[in-house]
């Protein structure tokens, strides 16, 4: 940790240097808007916020309404990172919208957003557009009668205790969370098919969401491990996004309430909550998982200029590196799954890389019988990880007419044979000239 | 053509024309033989040529070509030499033989040259 | 213009009576003269294009000889040789040493060399703009030797006037048209001159000149077949019907020798020299004619008596030979699927072929038959002096003549399938006029002539005395002026042949007395006056009318276009604009597609890759890209995405009414991509068999990607109405929005549109509905309560 002083000078420097302190050398985000519906929940969310500044944050806090919520300022965001914790705002003040907020996440911004029991339609919206879809009834709260959180009470099985957790280190980080997670307010689905959205936490297969004043008079729209009560995405160009169903979550009630799941007889003092969150806060903060690939370069086998062609059958060799940001700096990654193709229209050359465990992959490989354009194409996607998508484009020509085989044994004969006639010739003159 | 029932006349003529063709050639001028040899030399390597192909295939088929196409170009050249100085032929009485044995060189070397790139 | 058809009309009549050798030596410097000036005339009547446009290289094929030339100059001729150009048939890259024909490129490049040797500083695109023109007046020449070889130097000289002019060949070699045919058709000629030249000498320097210009066409021009099988044919035709000789032989055997072994050096020909069945006639009638030789020679030492015996004994051995050779030749080449033939060439022996098997063949305009008034439009007067020509080639029958004969048929019929093959047809049709119009000169003017001497003489002499004895006046001398002199010395060699006791002296007097009794016509001084002066208006009227298409119809660079309305006139430039839009706005390696016509242009003019382009070697690649068009957009830009396709380039012609635009292209695309791809079917884009683009058109055909790319934001143009020019009616849909493409550039008069392939979404949406978010734009709930949900 004596690192972090420095760090974070250095980082300050950044943001005031470049107004744009998000950067490819270093992608954890530093300043943070944080939209609230009421000034109450920064008190008590403190435990949350505290531990987000005290990991080099700036947090801004404002009122959802405030008129002087400004997202960018000449062309500039001026934040990195927002923070929605506004279920019920139909609207912000200033000029934010729908559209705003999506164009931030477009530009490779990071975005938590907690919806409640009521969840706004601009947070559906934005939700939607991010391929979450919350519980259309407005009302629908997660009721599980099976893993409910064992309270003095016996209320409604609206606060559940859920501890189906994506198996993911990268996520949540190394060490397992034991205690389930304490979560009450609405549930939402994700489309399987969308492979950019991740359900991060499930909700058990007894759970299903409804109103629970009412009676329930037609089946659940939603029901079972189907429900998602915390998502991720991770969009296109990377930016990540926090879908949680309930703000509560984000509490200090709930971070420090002690939780005993319905039917186990585990009690434990703290809830999972803080050790989730804040993995969580981690991974869409840009803190882990992210991970960049420089020095990508080949040669011929024994060269180390990079040409600007290559021949047909050329041994060649194709080197990158790749380092995963740690949140103070970059480490090298280490795995055994990255692969290269050499592309053209479809891989001719598919080939794991071998990997020196310090972030240098490399991988040798004939240049194929084909000319062409192709491309050297990483296409790493990893749960969790920014995905890597390298392209580099590189022509094949065939043989110069100088590089072919030249005498060829079985050819010989022929060689002689024009040889001879040349000779003959020769010869040939010499007689006729002289024999008049 | 060649009925079986006239078949000793038709032997008879053979070897009658076999004779007749022996003794006119051997009335050809000295220079216009070794032309002939010449042109023997050069078809002869030709066919050999293409047997060896027969048999090893052709799988230089540059080097096959350059090497029968410079015979078989040697030996039209050399006929057309031939043509060219024979006394006898009177369309040419105007062609003196030193031009012709001229014209015929550089041909010649043309064609050797266009074998040398072709032969690699 | 006229002055060179007046200086060869008065160039028969006899010049002053004066001692013959200065005569000649008048005659000579005169026809030196006209000569120039013919060339000048050749290369002049091709600039109207720099004057009335601008220096600038035309069309298509020209830009991509254009590109090849520069790289010629600027990276030398090895590199050029081995060039892999990664900036066309993305992904595939071009082999442009091994496909391409050198000659064109290799002679502008030499001639830039040569200039910048000399301290000429003329950039590359001049030497390229002005290749064609200097080689036309070289083609003129050609023209002028060859017809000289067959007839003697007027006729000669009047085929070279008209083949400087003639329209069918000006609309190849205008100044900026750098393309193959400039230079082929001056190879083309030349060739044939030194294959008459041999055939007429039987010089072996002359059989390797002829090789070395056969060489030099095959490096130009996929034409060259024509020549590798009219000459065999002509040799056929010289042995079949018993005109072979030894000079037959001389100027055969060592060109099939020769020219096989210099085409095959030629990358783009390589083994296709002695591998394809165009090339087989040549072998054939090579090994025929040695046979045939063999028996001359044979006949010639042997009595006729043993002869006889020994041809019974060769020609019932020679046949059965014969037939297992040929039977071995067609197995072979019957089991070759396309027999052996290349596409283009099947199509010229069977016109339907193309439009049959080969979509991509066929979809080129100049690929299509030509039309008759075509012939007259490129030909004109020739077509009709062309018969007349044939009549005055069969008095007397020559090889050479015979040979001209043989071309010209050949031609004809070659331009009937193909109207490109126009061009080939050109010369023959000039050389046949100019024949026919040196033979009509010289009946009339001799017929004055004799008039004009009959009227001074008339007092001394009979009239009956005038006519024999006009055999060996010095006036029969000057009628025939230099023109008898070549004659006079080919055909003796000729006929010696045929009686071979005839003394020459004898000889060349018989032929002359042969001569004057097969034309024994004098007409009588007025008609000949009055044809003397039809003939001269005839002439008048082809140069008035090759000034006319060389200036207004053919002389149209295509990619600056004009036209002439009330309010004056109007330059369209679209196409350098939209090429300059690429090149400054486009990063280096994007990729741009378009239809294969515009390929060509794109890598020259924007230096952007290209998918496809001019040079449609790999039909599957066409068919993708015109499976793209033909797709609704969202598939489209799946293809387009996969070949990594940033911009797409359409062609748009509804505005100003250009009508060759991509719209009416859009048949072939779906054509070409359908042959490929069986889903796109052209029933589908067609109503009750009819193309149309208005309210009746199908569906798939107004949601296919090209009709959306030229006609969005159309209505825009008009208030509303959407009204297309080129289709004259109003189009089918009018208002849409394109969700993967976005307009990035279009021209001034909407000539040329580019599209951006709009990137792969950053998120993906989820399920619910977007009437939500409608309602909320349009009715934000108002008084939102801070609530604390944390009660």
């Amino acid at each position: 940790m004596a690192k972090s002083p420095i760090f974070i000078l250095f980082s300050l420097i950044i943001t005031f240097t470049v107004t744009n302190s998000f950067s490819i050398e270093n992608p954890t985000d530093r300043r943070i808007l944080v939209l609230l519906d009421d000034l109450a929940l920064k008190s008590s969310h403190s435990i949350f916020f505290n531990s987000l500044e005290s990991r080099g944050f700036d947090l801004d806090f404002k009122l959802s309404d405030d008129p002087k919520i400004a997202l960018q300022r000449y062309g500039q965001y001026l934040y990195d990172a927002l923070i929605l914790f506004t279920p019920n705002s139909e609207r912000f003040g200033g000029n934010l919208d729908v559209a705003g907020i999506l164009e931030f996440v477009d530009s490779g911004k990071d975005l938590i957003v907690a919806a409640d029991s009521s969840a706004s339609d601009l947070i559906r919206n934005v939700a939607a557009e991010c391929g979450v879809d919350f519980d259309e009834d407005p009302s629908a709260m997660v009721i599980d009668h099976g893993s409910y959180a064992v309270s003095g009470t016996e209320g409604d099985h609206t606060l559940i205790a859920a501890d189906d957790f994506v198996q993911a280190d990268v996520l949540l980080g190394n060490t397992k969370i034991e205690a389930p997670v304490l979560f009450k307010g609405i549930g939402h689905s994700v489309n399987p098919a969308n492979s950019l959205v991740l359900k991060v936490l499930s909700a058990s297969p007894s759970a299903y969401s409804a109103n629970p004043k009412s009676k329930l008079s037609s089946p659940p729209s939603l029901s079972g491990s189907s429900i998602s009560l915390v998502s991720v995405v991770q969009a296109r160009n990377n930016a990540r996004v926090v879908f949680s169903g309930s703000l509560d979550l984000f509490s200090n009630k709930f971070f420090k309430s002690p939780v005993q799941k319905a039917g186990s007889s585990n009690k434990y003092e703290k809830s999972g909550n803080q050790q989730f969150v804040t993995e969580l806060s981690k991974w869409v903060f840009h803190e882990r998982g992210h991970l960049k690939a420089v020095n990508v370069r080949h040669h011929r086998v024994g060269e180390t200029e990079e040409p600007a062609i290559y021949r047909i059958n050329d041994d060649l060799e194709y080197l990158v590196e790749i380092y995963e940001w740690s949140g103070s700096s970059w480490e090298p990654y280490v795995a055994n799954d990255v692969q290269v193709q050499f592309y053209m229209m479809s891989p001719y050359v598919l080939k794991t890389m071998s990997s020196d465990k310090k972030g240098l992959y490399l991988a040798s490989f004939k240049v194929p019988d084909v000319y062409g354009v192709f491309q050297f194409k990483v296409e790493y996607q990893r749960l969790g990880y920014t995905s890597l998508s390298l392209a580099k484009q590189i022509p094949v020509r065939p043989f110069r007419h100088n590089e072919y085989e030249r005498f060829i044994p079985t050819a010989f004969p022929y060689y002689g044979a024009s040889f001879s006639t040349m000779a003959g010739f020769l010869i040939f003159s010499f007689v006729y000239l002289y024999s008049k | 053509m060649v009925k079986p029932s006239s078949s000793a006349a038709t032997k008879d003529d053979a070897r009658a024309l076999i004779h007749s063709l022996r003794s006119a050639y051997s009335a050809t001028p000295t220079n216009l033989k070794i032309i002939d040899l010449y042109v023997v030399f050069a078809v002869s390597t030709a066919l050999i040529q293409v047997a060896y192909m027969a048999i090893v295939g052709s799988f230089p088929f540059n080097s096959f070509l350059s090497g029968v196409l410079s015979c078989v170009g040697t030996a039209v050249l050399a006929v057309c030499l031939r043509i060219q100085v024979n006394k006898e032929n009177k369309e040419f009485k105007d062609l003196p033989p030193e031009r012709a044995f001229a014209d015929f060189v550089l041909c010649n070397l043309v064609l050797h040259l266009v074998i040398m790139n072709f032969l690699g | 213009m006229a002055v060179p058809v007046d200086t060869v009309t008065k160039q028969p009549q006899p010049p002053p009576p004066s001692p013959s050798s200065l005569r000649f030596a008048f005659g000579n410097v005169l026809a030196f003269f006209i000569l120039l000036l013919i060339g000048v005339l050749a290369f002049s009547i091709r600039l109207f294009s720099v004057i009335k446009y601008e220096s600038v290289i035309h069309e298509f094929d020209p830009y991509f000889n254009y590109r090849v030339t520069q790289f010629l100059t600027k990276n030398g001729i090895y590199d050029f040789w081995n060039w892999f150009d990664d900036r066309t048939w993305y992904p595939l890259g071009r082999v442009i040493g091994g496909t391409v024909y050198p000659g064109l490129t290799l002679t502008a490049g030499t001639i830039w060399k040569v200039l910048q040797s000399l301290n000429i500083p003329l950039s590359v695109e001049t030497v390229c703009v002005f290749t064609a023109p200097v080689f036309s007046a070289f083609a003129a020449w050609a023209t002028y030797l060859l017809t000289k070889e067959v007839k003697g130097t007027g006729a000669g000289l009047t085929a070279a006037v008209l083949l400087a002019m003639v329209p069918s060949y000006i609309s190849r070699s205008v100044a900026g048209s750098y393309d193959n045919e400039a230079v082929a058709i001056f190879a083309l000629i030349f060739t044939f001159y030194l294959y008459i030249k041999t055939l007429n000498t039987g010089s072996l320097f002359y059989a390797t000149l002829n090789s070395l210009s056969y060489f030099y066409m095959v490096c130009s021009w996929g034409g060259y077949t024509f020549i590798i099988n009219l000459i065999p044919m002509h040799v056929l035709l010289c042995i079949v019907t018993g005109r072979y000789s030894s000079r037959l032989y001389i100027a055969y055997a060592p060109l099939v020798v020769l020219g096989t072994l210099l085409a095959a050096l030629v990358p783009v020909v390589g083994f296709n020299a002695v591998m394809t069945s165009e090339h087989f006639a040549s072998f054939l009638v090579f090994i025929v004619i040695h046979v045939v030789a063999l028996a001359y020679y044979i006949k010639g030492i042997l009595s006729p008596k043993m002869f006889k015996v020994a041809a019974t004994l060769v020609v019932s051995v020679g046949l059965v030979v014969c037939l297992a050779v040929v039977g071995v030749l067609v197995a072979v080449v019957a089991s070759s699927p396309t027999k052996g033939w290349s596409g283009r060439s099947l199509s010229l022996l069977d016109p339907t072929y193309a439009s049959k098997y080969i979509p991509i063949i066929a979809s080129v305009s100049e690929h299509q038959p030509p039309t008759w008034p075509s012939y007259f439009m490129d030909l004109n007067v020739l077509a009709f002096l062309v018969p007349a020509g044939i009549i005055a080639c069969f008095s007397p029958l020559s090889d050479a003549s015979s040979f001209v004969i043989l071309y010209l048929v050949m031609s004809v019929y070659f331009s009937g399938v193909m109207v490109r093959l126009m061009l080939v047809l050109a010369p023959a049709a000039c050389i046949m006029s100019g024949i026919a119009l040196s033979e009509a000169f010289e009946v009339f003017t001799r017929s004055i002539k004799f008039y004009i001497s009959s009227l001074s003489e008339f007092l001394e002499t009979d009239a009956g005395d005038v006519m024999p004895g006009s055999n060996g006046s010095p006036q029969f001398d000057v009628l025939k002026t230099e023109k008898k002199e070549d004659s006079l010395k080919e055909r003796p060699s000729r006929k010696n042949k045929k009686k071979e006791k005839d003394v020459v002296v004898v000889k060349e007097k018989s032929s002359v007395k042969s001569k004057t009794e097969k034309r024994p016509l004098v007409l009588p001084a007025e008609v000949s006056f009055f044809a003397l002066f039809l003939t001269v208006l005839l002439g008048a009227f082809y140069v008035v009318h090759s000034v006319w298409a060389a200036a207004e119809a053919y002389s149209a660079p295509s990619i600056v276009l004009t036209s002439h309305s009330h309010d004056g006139l109007h330059v369209f430039d679209d196409f350098r604009e939209a090429y300059a839009w690429l090149s400054h706005n486009t990063e280096v390696d994007d990729k741009v597609a378009s239809w294969w016509d515009y390929g060509y242009q794109t890598t020259a003019m924007a230096n952007r890759t290209v998918i496809v382009d001019n040079n449609t070697w790999n039909n599957t690649h066409i068919a993708t890209v015109g499976t793209a068009m033909s797709s609704p957009e969202k598939a489209g830009w799946e293809i387009f995405n996969s070949l990594d396709v940033k911009y797409v380039l359409v062609v748009f012609g509804g505005l100003v009414g250009y009508p060759s635009d991509d719209i009416n292209k859009f048949l072939w695309m779906v054509r070409i991509g359908g042959g490929v791809f069986p889903h796109i079917k052209e029933p589908d884009y067609l109503r009750d068999g009819q193309y149309r683009i208005d309210s009746q058109a199908t569906p798939t055909m107004l949601n296919s990607l090209m009709y959306k790319l030229s006609y969005f934001r159309f209505v825009e143009t008009d208030g509303g109405k959407g009204y297309d020019r080129v289709r004259r009616t109003e189009i089918g849909k009018k208002h849409f929005k394109l969700t993967h493409f976005e307009e990035v550039f279009t021209t001034h008069h909407w000539m040329v549109r580019i599209y951006k392939l709009k990137p792969q979404k950053n998120r993906i949406r989820g399920k619910t509905k977007k009437t939500k978010s409608k309602t909320i734009s349009s009715t934000p709930r108002s008084g939102t309560t801070k609530k604390n949900p944390w009660h």
